[in-house]
C-alpha cells in the first residue's frame, strides 16, 4: 500500500487553497456574505466558492446568532460533511452572545456544541476582518493547528453532552417527527 | 497491442489535463466578465487533490458507487471513439450516432448513484435531467440526420476528412443550421447557464450532486473535466474542420500541430458557451423542454432538409 503521510504537505496545500463554503447564513452576518463573495473583495481568488451542498464543504462559517432552534441544524450540516472540515465562527455573537447576553433564546457559547476553529471579533466585521480570518485559518491548516474535526471526535461525549442538556434528549428525532401530525391533522397544533 | 495501451493512456491524461484548464478558463473568464480577479487557472486541479484526500467517505450501497465509475468509464469510451486529429485508437468505428449516445452516458451513471443516495433532492434533480436530456434529443437527431446526410458517411473520422477538401461544415448553410442547433444543445451537455437546470445550484441544493462528497465528488470532477473535453473535441470535429496537418515532414511536430489547433477550436466552442452562460438566466424545466423542441428543433429539421435536397 502507498504509505499516504508522505503525500500529507500537498493535501494540506490543497486543502488550504480550495476552501469550499456551506452556504449557511444564520442571523445579519448572511448579508456579509455577498460582498465577500462579489467584485470588490473577491474571495474566490483564494479558490473559496459557496457551495449548497452539506457533503461537500471543508468551511463552515457560522455568521452571527445561534437560536436552539439553528443550532440543531448547524449539528446536523457539521456531522453530515466528511472529515477534514472547519468552523470559523464570526461576529460576537457566537463568541459570547454579544449583544443577546441576557436572551432565553440565544446560546451564549458556539464553542461548547461544535468545535470552532476561529473566532472573528466584530459587530458585524467588515469583509476584510473576514479575509484576515480566513487567512489565519489558512496557516493553522498549513501547520497543522486546526483541529476541530479531531477534537470533535476525540471529545464527542462532551459535545453531545452538552448538546443534549440544551436541546434535549433525543431531539433529533423529535425533529424529524414533529410535523408528522400536523400532517396528519391539520387541526392539531404543533407542539415544540 | 502495448503501443495502443500507451496510446490510450496518453490520450486520457491529456484529455484530463486540458479539461481542468477548461474547467478552470470557465470559472477564471466567468470572473473577468463579473470584474472579479477569479481563481487561478489550475484551481479544479486543487479542488480535485482536496476531494480525493478526504479522510471520511460516505457511501450509500454499491449502485451508488458503481455509478460514478460507469460514468468516467462511459467519458472515457466516448473519448477513444472521437478521432484526435490523426491520433485515435478506434476511429474507424467512431460513428456519429455512438459517439453522440456515449456522450449522454455519462449523465445515466450520474442519474444512477443520484437515485439510490435516497435524497429528494437528488431525486428531482434526477428527474430534471432526465427530461432535458429527453428534450435535447430531437435537435440533436436532426443536426446528426443533417450531417450524415451531407456528407453520406456516418464515420467521423470521414467527415473530418471530407472537410479537409470540401471546407468546413460551417461554411455550408445547411450544415451551418445543424451546428447552430448543436450548439444550443451543447449548453445543455455542459451544464452551463440557461440550460443547467440538472444541477440549479441554489434552486435544488445541487440537484444529482448533492449526496456526493469526498472521493465521488473527486471522480466526479476529473470526469466533467473529460467530458468537457470529449464534447468540445466532437464539436470541433464534426463542424469547424477537425485538424489534421501533414505540413511538416516530422510526424511529431504534425501531431503538435493538430492538438495545437484542435486545442484553437476547442477553446472557441468553450468561449462561446461561457459567454452564453454569463449573461442568461436559467430556464425553468418546462421552459427549457418547449425551447429545445420549438427554436433548436425547426432551425435543425431545417438544415437536414436542405441537406437532403
Amino acid at each position: 500500500m502507498v504509505d499516504w503521510r508522505l503525500f500529507e504537505p500537498l493535501f494540506n496545500w490543497a486543502r488550504k487553497k480550495s476552501l469550499w463554503i456551506v452556504s449557511f447564513c444564520t442571523g445579519c452576518g448572511g448579508i456579509e456574505m455577498p460582498p465577500l463573495m462579489t467584485s470588490r473583495y473577491d474571495i474566490e481568488r483564494f479558490g473559496i466558492i459557496p457551495d449548497p451542498s452539506p457533503r461537500q464543504y471543508d468551511l463552515f462559517l457560522i455568521t452571527g446568532y445561534v437560536t436552539p432552534k439553528t443550532l440543531k441544524r448547524i449539528i446536523i450540516t457539521y456531522e453530515m460533511a466528511p472529515d477534514p472540515k472547519w468552523v470559523l465562527a464570526h461576529g460576537s455573537c457566537p463568541l459570547n452572545g454579544g449583544i443577546y447576553w441576557d436572551s432565553y433564546n440565544a446560546i451564549k457559547h458556539l464553542d461548547k456544541y461544535i468545535p470552532v476553529d476561529v473566532f472573528i471579533a466584530g459587530c458585524m466585521p467588515r469583509p476584510e476582518a473576514v479575509l484576515d480570518g480566513i487567512h489565519k485559518l489558512m496557516e493553522m491548516i498549513e501547520n497543522g493547528e486546526a483541529d476541530g474535526w479531531k477534537r470533535y471526535k476525540e471529545n464527542y461525549e462532551w459535545y453531545r453532552k452538552n448538546q443534549e442538556e440544551l436541546l434535549g434528549e433525543g431531539w433529533r428525532e423529535k425533529e424529524a417527527r414533529k410535523w408528522i401530525p400536523w400532517l396528519m391533522d391539520k387541526k392539531k397544533e404543533v407542539k415544540e | 497491442m502495448f503501443g495502443t495501451f500507451l496510446k490510450a493512456l496518453l490520450i486520457i491524461l491529456y484529455a484530463t489535463f486540458v479539461g481542468f484548464m477548461f474547467m478552470g478558463i470557465i470559472r477564471k473568464v466567468t470572473a473577468r466578465i463579473h470584474r472579479r480577479i477569479g481563481p487561478p487557472i489550475y484551481q479544479p486541479i486543487i479542488d480535485t487533490i482536496k476531494f480525493l484526500s478526504k479522510k471520511e467517505n460516505i457511501t450509500h450501497g454499491i449502485i451508488y458507487d458503481f455509478g460514478i465509475i460507469f460514468a468516467l468509464g462511459a467519458t472515457i469510451l466516448a473519448l477513444m471513439f472521437i478521432p484526435l486529429g490523426s491520433i485515435s485508437i478506434m476511429r474507424a468505428y467512431g460513428d456519429l450516432i455512438l459517439i453522440t449516445f456515449l456522450l449522454e452516458i455519462p449523465m445515466l451513471g450520474i442519474m444512477f448513484a443520484a437515485m439510490s443516495s435516497g435524497n429528494p433532492y437528488a431525486g428531482i434533480g434526477a428527474q430534471r435531467a432526465l427530461l432535458t436530456l429527453l428534450a435535447i434529443q430531437v435537435p440533436l437527431g436532426f443536426a446528426i440526420v443533417a450531417l450524415a446526410e451531407f456528407y453520406g458517411t456516418f464515420s467521423t473520422y470521414e467527415i473530418v476528412m471530407a472537410q479537409q477538401t470540401s471546407g468546413w461544415s460551417i461554411f455550408h448553410l445547411p450544415l451551418l443550421l445543424a451546428a447552430i442547433a448543436y450548439d444550443i444543445v451543447l449548453q445543455a451537455m455542459f451544464g452551463k447557464e440557461p440550460f443547467d437546470i440538472m444541477i440549479a445550484p441554489g434552486e435544488i441544493s445541487l440537484g444529482p450532486m448533492v449526496e456526493f462528497g469526498g472521493k465521488h465528488m473527486g471522480i466526479l470532477q476529473i470526469q466533467h473535466a473529460m467530458g468537457l473535453f470529449a464534447e468540445t473535441l466532437f464539436f470541433s470535429n464534426i463542424f469547424l474542420g477537425g485538424a489534421v496537418i501533414t505540413t511538416f515532414s516530422s510526424p511529431i511536430l504534425n501531431t503538435l500541430a493538430t492538438l495545437a489547433v484542435l486545442l484553437v477550436k476547442q477553446l472557441a466552442v468553450l468561449l462561446i458557451a461561457i459567454f452564453v452562460s454569463t449573461i442568461f438566466p436559467r430556464f425553468t424545466i418546462d421552459q427549457a423542454a418547449k425551447f429545445y423542441w420549438k427554436w433548436p428543433t425547426i432551425i435543425a429539421a431545417l438544415g437536414a432538409i436542405l441537406a437532403s435536397l
